[in-house]
């Protein structure tokens, strides 16, 4: 996670206006620094870069937002908006690994379960009739096999895909609508910037 | 998800640093209403809102990070985000379990062993974590923390808690 850059010139003993304004400046730069990367739907770490930079900025509308005549709220909804979205989309980057490992694990529970099952006492009162012996000993891997659950860790992968696919085209159309309808000017010239 | 407190007595024109004491204060406070319902653990959203609270406290903290010396600063701000990540791994159990369990009804026979499988799973990790929020409560309270935060809030901009007197939205 990008580490927000520091803020200079803060003096504490001066109103909350002259200050926060220093801070917003920088945190609104911050989200537009990842314009040019978020291109890519492969840059899964600047997409959640950005998130983080989105929601940095959100909380500090939130914060300072009494300070200023101008009403952030529409603002606030914009950025809030885009950070959800953002959201949606590292749940989905996040998901998909987790669900991979957990396939991994079912591997290795199965092998676990496989390696008792062969190495128990019990296999030592195998039946003297090679049939009933086999029965038992499919029955008993069938128990131990977690087989059945894989399609279900499948499907939900192909879904998360998919979600993922879906909400980045949908941030790319927000993002694009932004930037066409001047959000940035528009909230620096509401917090009295440049 | 939980409505912020309102912030008692802050001024449109407010000094920096009042409104570091203001706003910091408050947010501990609310984060603290939740403790009680979060270690019952019957109800997933009064963790949610813990949760909230403290990412709220975290962000007021960076905001006015320049009204405390950096040393202490850093310390406090550890622990809150502390705080935060515990309760945040607790918080995306329990997303994903509200998740898969609405999903289940909707999926084909063939789907559903994995998916209550991974529900399982993740029910166990969920109860671990409970163990991991308590012992984190309980290290706090043993040291002392909140006395402690609230007199350092206090000392670095002036306002006091008792006279701040942070208290929820009406009707919540």
């Amino acid at each position: 996670m990008a580490k927000p850059r520091p803020v200079g010139g803060i003096d504490p003993t001066r109103r909350v206006r002259p200050n926060a304004r220093k801070i917003l400046a920088m945190r609104i730069d911050e989200i537009y620094q990842y314009d040019g990367l978020v291109g890519d739907p492969a840059n899964v770490t600047e997409l959640h870069d950005m998130r983080i930079a989105f929601k940095r900025l959100r909380y500090l509308i939130e914060i300072f937002g009494d300070a200023f005549e101008a009403d952030l709220v529409p603002y606030l909804d914009q950025v809030k908006a885009m950070q959800d979205l953002l959201g949606d989309i590292h749940d989905c980057d996040v998901q998909v690994p987790m669900l991979g490992e957990h396939l991994a694990w079912l591997e290795r529970q199965e092998t676990e379960s496989v390696e008792r099952m062969l190495t128990s006492p019990r296999r030592a009162r195998t039946p003297d009739d090679p049939e009933i012996a086999l029965a038992r000993f499919k029955s008993r891997l069938d128990t131990a096999r977690r087989a059945d659950e894989r399609p279900g860790i499948h499907t939900l992968m192909a879904m998360r895909r998919a979600q993922r696919i879906a909400l980045y085209n949908q941030f790319t159309h927000e993002w694009r609508r932004l930037k066409h309808a001047r959000f940035r000017q528009r909230l620096e010239h509401a917090l009295g910037l440049g | 998800m939980a409505r912020a407190w309102d912030v008692n007595g802050l001024a449109p024109n407010a000094g920096f640093r009042d409104a570091a004491g203001r706003i910091v204060l408050t947010r501990w406070r609310e984060m603290l209403s939740y403790r009680d319902g979060t270690l019952v653990g019957d109800d997933i959203e009064e963790l949610h809102a813990m949760r909230v609270s403290s990412r709220r406290l975290r962000a007021a903290m960076d905001a006015f990070a320049d009204v405390f010396p950096a040393a202490s600063f850093r310390r406090y701000l550890r622990e809150v985000k502390r705080i935060t990540d515990t309760l945040g791994d607790a918080r995306d159990l329990d997303v994903a379990i509200e998740h898969l369990t609405i999903l289940l009804p909707e999926v084909d026979g063939v789907d559903r062993p994995g998916i209550e499988g991974l529900i399982d799973r993740y029910e166990q990790q969920r109860r671990a974590e409970d163990a991991r929020i308590r012992a984190l409560v309980d290290r706090l309270e043993q040291e002392r923390f909140a006395d402690r935060f609230e007199a350092w809030v206090h000392k670095h901009t002036g306002i006091d808690v008792a006279t701040l007197a942070p208290a929820p939205p009406a009707g919540a």
